[in-house]
């Protein structure tokens, strides 16, 4: 194989992890390149290989005994510590409650959205569809929400589309659609306005990350990054002007 | 941990004790180590169990990700002698045709020789394998137990393959 990338690409396309839409543009290929074919055939025959020769193995009766044992005795919590960790709750709840009284609804949900974007960048938690196919993406959404997020391809300006995944902001399911400047992550959140019209400051600033906020008639719109205010505002502004663009 | 709870850890993490055990088993190449890494695995297991919020068809992932780590920490603790030389994916990657000596060692054992093959990859390659071929983990979850990103695993994964193809064509028609 002269192009490992071709190779990777074949790969995950045996083990039904490519997009839809790309997997139709390598079966176009691979049915007219003879190259392909044998290493298609090749892979076919290792896996069939592994699957007959390369052994699981079975956790031996001790092993499976020392942890059944071990799971028994875990559950006597000794009483101390089960008042420890009621009194510690207790003080958790109460600050809580405070904090959840002395904020304005806007406000939580900025949190929410500000927690999304820091949870997203954990490892293996930005996307749940990779792909930076618009018309992949947007479909993706169906059937998991009760409204379709219009998605956008803004590579040409510099700004290309990474994937998409759902998440759970203000009490309900949304869909997140992730964004990239060079190597800064951009966040967008959004749903519906006749869900529930946020009322939250355009512009805030927390921990070194930037959160931008606007309604459209459509759309209530959260855009998080830790990519320079100036930037993050030409994004937006590329949002909104796709936005009022559409029928 | 309440009897609840108790259940809960039996229903949802227990039936993986296989999975865990066969992981473990590839990670440190041998029967002993594998026994001492997933009991250490399921310890940790049930001490971070409250933790675990996901669905019951997560708590493979979830657990497979628990014995990757500990089988890392077990092999920095036992071979801190060899970790001189890091994994680095270009160099352990291209140099697939002019060196695999197993092919010398494969032809003498053909049932063996993917095993073998198997086992003399590089860590990073070989938890990929296993994880998809074996445990049948999708991108994603391959991803979240290894700590990299779903394009590594893809690469990863086609090379570790291309790696296993050669020890097979070595002793076969292919």
């Amino acid at each position: 194989m002269s192009h490992p990338n071709f190779a990777s690409q074949l790969d995950a396309y045996l083990d039904g992890e490519l997009a839809p839409v790309d997997a139709r543009e390598l079966e176009a290929h691979v049915a007219q390149c003879r190259e392909c074919i044998e290493f298609r055939d090749r892979r076919l025959a290792l896996r069939a290989a592994i699957k007959a020769r390369v052994p699981t193995f079975q956790a031996s009766d001790i092993l499976r005994q020392r942890v059944r044992s071990a799971l028994h005795k875990h559950s006597t919590i000794r009483p101390w510590r089960t008042l420890a960790i009621a009194a510690s709750l207790a003080v958790v709840a109460l600050g809580t409650w405070q904090f959840a009284t002395r904020r304005s609804a806007g406000e939580a949900l900025a949190a929410d959205v500000f927690t999304s974007h820091v949870r997203s960048l954990m490892p293996g938690h930005l996307t749940d569809v990779l792909s930076s196919d618009q018309h992949t993406v947007k479909p993706w959404f169906n059937g998991k929400l009760d409204y379709s997020p219009p998605v956008y391809d803004f590579a040409g300006r510099g700004y290309p589309l990474i994937g998409g995944r759902l998440d759970y902001v203000g009490g309900s399911s949304v869909a997140a659609l992730v964004y990239a400047r060079r190597q800064h992550m951009i966040n967008v959140v959004l749903w519906p306005t006749a869900r529930s019209r946020a009322q939250g400051p355009a512009t805030q600033t927390r921990q070194g990350y930037h959160l931008l906020h606007w309604n459209t008639s459509a759309y209530v719109y959260w855009v998080v990054s830790d990519l320079g205010l100036v930037e993050l505002r030409e994004f937006s502004q590329l949002l909104q002007e796709a936005d009022s663009a559409r029928p | 941990m309440d009897s609840h709870e108790q259940a809960r850890f039996e229903s949802t993490v227990l039936p993986h004790l296989d999975a865990a055990y066969t992981l473990a088993r590839y990670l440190t190449r041998n029967d002993h180590d594998a026994e001492d890494v997933a009991q250490d695995a399921y310890l940790r297991a049930l001490r971070y169990f409250d933790g675990f919020r996901g669905e019951a068809s997560n708590a493979r992932a979830w657990v497979l990700a628990i014995v990757r780590n500990t089988a890392y920490t077990w092999r920095r603790r036992h071979h801190s002698d060899t970790l001189g030389t890091e994994f680095n994916e270009e160099l352990h990657s291209d140099s697939v045709a002019d060196e695999h000596p197993e092919a010398t060692l494969l032809k003498r054992d053909a049932g063996e020789s993917l095993t073998r093959a198997l086992d003399r990859l590089p860590i990073e390659f070989r938890e990929v394998i296993v994880l998809r071929e074996l445990e049948g983990l999708s991108y994603k979850e391959i991803s979240d137990v290894a700590g990299v990103p779903v394009g590594t695993v893809m690469s990863r994964l086609s090379r570790a393959r291309e790696r296993l193809q050669h020890a097979l064509c070595a002793v076969e028609e292919c």
